[in-house]
């Protein structure tokens, strides 16, 4: 499971106008005093947009230049926007390379964006496109205190129990966007001989709320760690990869330690490959046929370092052709949807990242490139139907499926 | 602000964003204020002094052009500005006015691998270049520790030096044509040949080199043709320990007269700094008590030349009293050297943890003085932190060769300190000042030059780096130079105290 390397409870005390609480000038100095700036041409709006600003430096120098008296936080409402909270600068950054554990100062640019968004918002000053944002909020919201049903229409047909020792939890965003993602996932696992429940009612889990409102976040993430362990969860397999982030770090951060085990689900279809459970028989005739390459979420490989079961499955389909790209050349890659609301605050540069995506995997000669994370999925489908760039891209869990016979 | 200045200044911004559109035109204070540094120290109380009046992105040549005429009609200064990681505060604007950043420029125009040529816009890295050469199995191989953020505008400006320039040549080297707008805002072309490619020719004044290392105070870079390498097959880094800073200076002269043409680079870390790794370095492995001070050798080339002078290196380090550190130690220092440098974070020698930030001298030294350059530098610099204990910390010297193409000669000599900027006060910042000008004098008393890589342009050393070092005429015609070409003074004024040439026509 990962885990935050540095918590930094700071944080939480918010920032007036121009006064910036010290714990937090020393922290932003610690990074304005590295001056590698090696968090630059790995992040991908930098390399879109080469504004030295829309960088994990960017953002720490301007808070610490508020701290000096040179403005204001008002005056960095639109520059906080301009960033995925993709996590590739705070891996690049020398503070956690080389003194992240030690010193417990690592640089947390993610936490750090999500913090001065929500100051923003608590100031009344908000940022740009926020009522886009808040519409989005309401709308998850909404989902969860409407009928029941609504929340778990994508499993009808499955008969899927509500709990058990292993709980699958489902996002809104799989729920009610790319259905084909969790009901794959429960066919594969009820095939495997897993025994699992759903929710019926799992709480809101979206990047935006963590953006605006950390308070009804953690109540959502309190509703969903109660009803889980209510259900009689030992363990939680999550296929959101963004909830894999909020589950392992923000509720850890913000609620404690959790009463299950969180997995990934290609951790567990690895585990279930393994172990026998899951067989890829080639003559069944269900070979998938494809020269594939891989794209590591940012949420994945950058923020939880889970990079190799999506590997050693796609290895392990039959019929594959796979041609990988490292997880480190990846750090400066992102589909471009961000981690919450960077599509929305951002629709041209969002494109231009997922173009970029796509023709880099295009480059590698590939037909199809495979996804672990429904946003990707959403995204890059999109890219591709607007740039024309013809590779398909594809869920792991439809390959999975695939593979096994179940679609 | 005067009112004329205030009213001139929103009259330039105006014509700026009709020549480069609103949106790279840039006033907000954070805009400013991030482009106000670079990554040698400044004194946070120095920092809103410093300011900008507005940042501008161009896209193009012609909007270069533009920027610099609208610069020259409203009498506003320009500072170049590349990664802004230069040591050597270029491109810290010293009269406010507007940076050109440069940034947005990062296309490769053209990459010729027979030729083996390639012409880009100085906007664009030199990692993010190799990884478009790599499927060609060529590289650009400029190699400083800033690799992975510097762009090949500000490396230009710098004059800057290169890791393997001892087997690949350093940045003047390498370039062989740009094309440069001018301060008058002309766009011309310096080089050798009809075409851009030429590396070596006698035709008229080698005016390119005018155009390398000048800090952008001669014109702002805006394509360059650059020399290519054919990608090495293999790397040999073989480090070697030794009990005593001297027998790692002996086994470098060895190094030096050895003749092995494919020694890319020889390093020697000295004793406070083998300590400072051992406090502070958390991927530096650990070495027995006894180490003291150690030489890195680095052979670039193919297999089989590598294979063939793998036991001479050898020998020369062992007879030279070395002892060889292992495969680890030797891959691994090497493929971290572009990460290696201070972390604000580092605790100091008294055990406390003390935010700080890293200030390096780069002289270029000759072997011979080395010893006294080292002996001269550490009085001062041990006298400085007694004095301030809570402000400086010494983080060791390293020694690199410095000669293009040929491992003798010069190094170029680093004593890092750490600065505590956080805290810095004026009294302070005055003493650092002096140091530095004192240190700056020891390399050019020892025969030395101010700066091998990044430019003699920071307070304290430009003192002494105009008039010491270049004393004898050059400074006199380097003024000379100055006011013929950027008549208005636009070009980064402030710099090289290139504005006496101006003061001394006010005088007159
Ligand atoms: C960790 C670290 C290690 C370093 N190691 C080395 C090293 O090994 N070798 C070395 O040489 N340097 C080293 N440096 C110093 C420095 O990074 C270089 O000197 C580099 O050349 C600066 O490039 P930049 O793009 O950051 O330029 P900037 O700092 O932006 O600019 C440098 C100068 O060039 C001018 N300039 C910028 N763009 C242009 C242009 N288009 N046309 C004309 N002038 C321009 C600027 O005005 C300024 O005077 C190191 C720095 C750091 C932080
Ligand atoms: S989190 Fe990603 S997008 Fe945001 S600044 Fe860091 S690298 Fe850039
Ligand atoms: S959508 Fe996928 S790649 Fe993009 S930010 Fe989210 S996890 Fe990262």
């Amino acid at each position: 499971m990962s885990q935050q390397l540095s918590s930094k409870p700071f944080y939480d005390e918010k920032i007036e106008g121009t006064i910036i609480p010290l714990p937090l000038i020393k922290d932003c100095y610690a990074v304005f005093a590295c001056r590698h700036k090696f968090c630059r041409e790995v992040c991908p709006v930098y390399q879109d947009d080469r504004d030295e600003s829309h960088t994990s430096y960017g953002f720490h120098t301007a808070l610490l230049g508020i701290s000096q008296g040179m403005g204001e936080l008002a005056d960095i409402r639109e520059t906080i926007t301009n960033c995925l909270e993709c996590g590739a600068c705070e891996l690049r950054c020398p503070n956690t390379l080389f003194g992240g554990d030690f010193y417990g100062a690592s640089t947390t640019t993610v936490d750090l964006v999500r913090k001065v968004r929500r100051d923003l918002v608590a100031s009344e000053i908000g940022f740009e496109k926020y009522e886009e944002i808040v519409a989005t909020v309401d709308r998850y919201i909404g989902y969860f205190e409407g009928p029941e049903g609504d929340l778990t229409k994508w499993a009808d047909g499955l008969n899927l129990a509500t709990s058990g020792e292993t709980m699958l939890f489902v996002d809104y965003f799989n729920a009610f966007e790319t259905t084909d993602i969790p009901r794959n996932a429960a066919k594969i696992l009820t095939a495997a001989g897993v025994d699992f429940g759903i929710l019926p009612r799992p709480g809101a889990t979206l990047g935006e709320l963590l953006d605006i409102n950390l308070e009804t976040f953690v109540e959502m993430g309190r509703h969903n760690v109660a009803a889980l362990e209510q259900a009689g969860a030992k363990r939680v397999i999550i296929i959101n990869p963004h909830d894999y982030t909020y589950f392992t770090r923000d509720y850890t951060t913000h609620i404690g330690e959790l009463p299950f085990e969180v997995v990934f689900i290609t951790d567990v279809l690895e585990e279930l490959t393994n172990n026998g459970q899951i067989v890829f028989d080639e003559a069944t005739a269900n070979e998938v046929f494809s020269k594939v390459s891989y794209h590591d979420p940012c949420t994945l490989n950058k923020i939880c370092g889970i990079t190799e079961s999506p590997r050693s499955i796609i290895g392990k389909l039959p019929g594959v052709t796979y041609i990988d790209v490292t997880p480190v050349e990846q750090w400066s890659y992102c589909c471009g949807k961000g981690n919450a609301s960077f599509k929305t605050l951002h629709p041209d540069t969002s494109y231009k990242i997922g173009a970029k995506r796509l023709q880099a995997a295009a480059d590698l000669g590939v037909s199809q490139l495979v996804l672990a994370c429904p946003h990707c999925k959403d995204q890059l489908t999109d890219v591709g139907a607007r740039s024309g760039i013809a590779i398909e891209p594809v869920h792991i869990l439809t390959l999975v499926a695939q593979a096994m016979g179940l679609d | 602000m005067a009112v004329e200045v205030a009213e001139a200044l929103e009259a330039a911004i105006g014509e700026l964003r009709t020549a480069l559109g609103t949106e790279y035109v840039m006033t907000d204070f954070h805009q400013r204020a991030i482009r106000t540094t670079n990554t040698s120290p400044m004194g946070l109380h120095q920092w809103k002094d410093l300011l900008p009046d507005v940042v501008v992105m161009p896209a193009s040549t012609a909007q270069v052009a533009a920027v610099v005429k609208i610069a020259n009609k409203f009498l506003i200064p320009i500072t170049p500005r590349g990664a802004g990681a230069g040591l050597a505060d270029g491109a810290t604007p010293m009269k406010r006015g507007i940076i050109v950043d440069i940034k947005r420029m990062c296309d490769i125009l053209e990459i010729d691998d027979e030729d083996m040529t390639v012409t880009v816009q100085p906007g664009i890295n030199m990692q993010e270049l190799n990884k478009v050469l790599r499927p060609l199995n060529v590289w650009f191989p400029d190699d400083p520790a800033s690799y992975p953020v510097n762009v090949l505008g500000g490396r230009i400006g710098a004059g800057g030096w290169s890791l393997l320039g001892t087997g690949y040549g350093h940045v003047p080297d390498l370039v062989c044509s740009m094309e440069v707008v001018t301060p008058t805002g002309d766009i011309i072309r310096v080089g050798a040949g009809g075409g851009r490619k030429i590396r070596k020719s006698s035709v008229g004044y080698r005016l390119k080199d005018l155009f390398i290392g000048h800090q952008g105070t001669l014109g702002i870079c805006t394509e360059v043709t650059l020399d290519l390498a054919p990608r090495p097959q293999a790397q040999l880094p073989v480090f070697f320990a030794t009990r005593s800073w001297e027998d790692a200076h002996r086994m470098t002269l060895a190094f030096n007269r050895s003749g092995i043409r494919c020694l890319s680079g020889v390093v020697m870390f000295d004793e406070a700094k083998v300590e400072f790794l051992r406090r502070d370095d958390e991927a530096w492995i650990p070495l027995p008590e006894w180490v003291n001070s150690a030489v890195a050798t680095i052979c670039y080339g193919t297999s089989v030349e590598l294979e063939a002078v793998k036991s001479s290196i050898f020998d020369i380090g062992a007879a030279n009293g070395g002892v060889y550190m292992g495969q680890e130690i030797s891959e691994g220092d090497w493929a971290s050297r572009h990460d290696r440098y201070h972390l604000a974070y580092h605790g100091r020698s008294d055990g406390t943890i003390r935010l700080m930030s890293w200030s390096c001298e780069d002289a270029a030294i000759t072997w011979s003085q080395l010893p006294t350059v080292k002996r001269r530098w550490y009085e001062i610099a041990e006298a400085l932190v007694a004095k301030h204990p809570e402000h400086f910390d010494i983080w060791g010297m390293f020694m690199y060769t410095g000669n293009p193409f040929r491992p003798w000669g010069d190094f170029l000599t680093e004593i890092d300190i750490g600065v505590n900027e956080l805290e810095m006060t004026p009294e302070i910042w005055a003493d650092w000042v002096e140091a530095k000008t004192q240190i700056a004098r020891v390399s050019v008393e020892c025969g030395g030059s101010v700066s091998a890589a990044h430019g003699g342009t920071r307070e304290g050393e430009v003192d002494v780096a105009c008039y010491e070092e270049l004393k004898d005429g050059q400074f006199d015609l380097m003024k000379r130079i100055k006011k013929m070409l950027d008549p208005n003074n636009i070009m980064n004024p402030g710099k090289y105290h290139l504005d006496e040439a101006y003061e001394d026509e006010e005088t007159a």
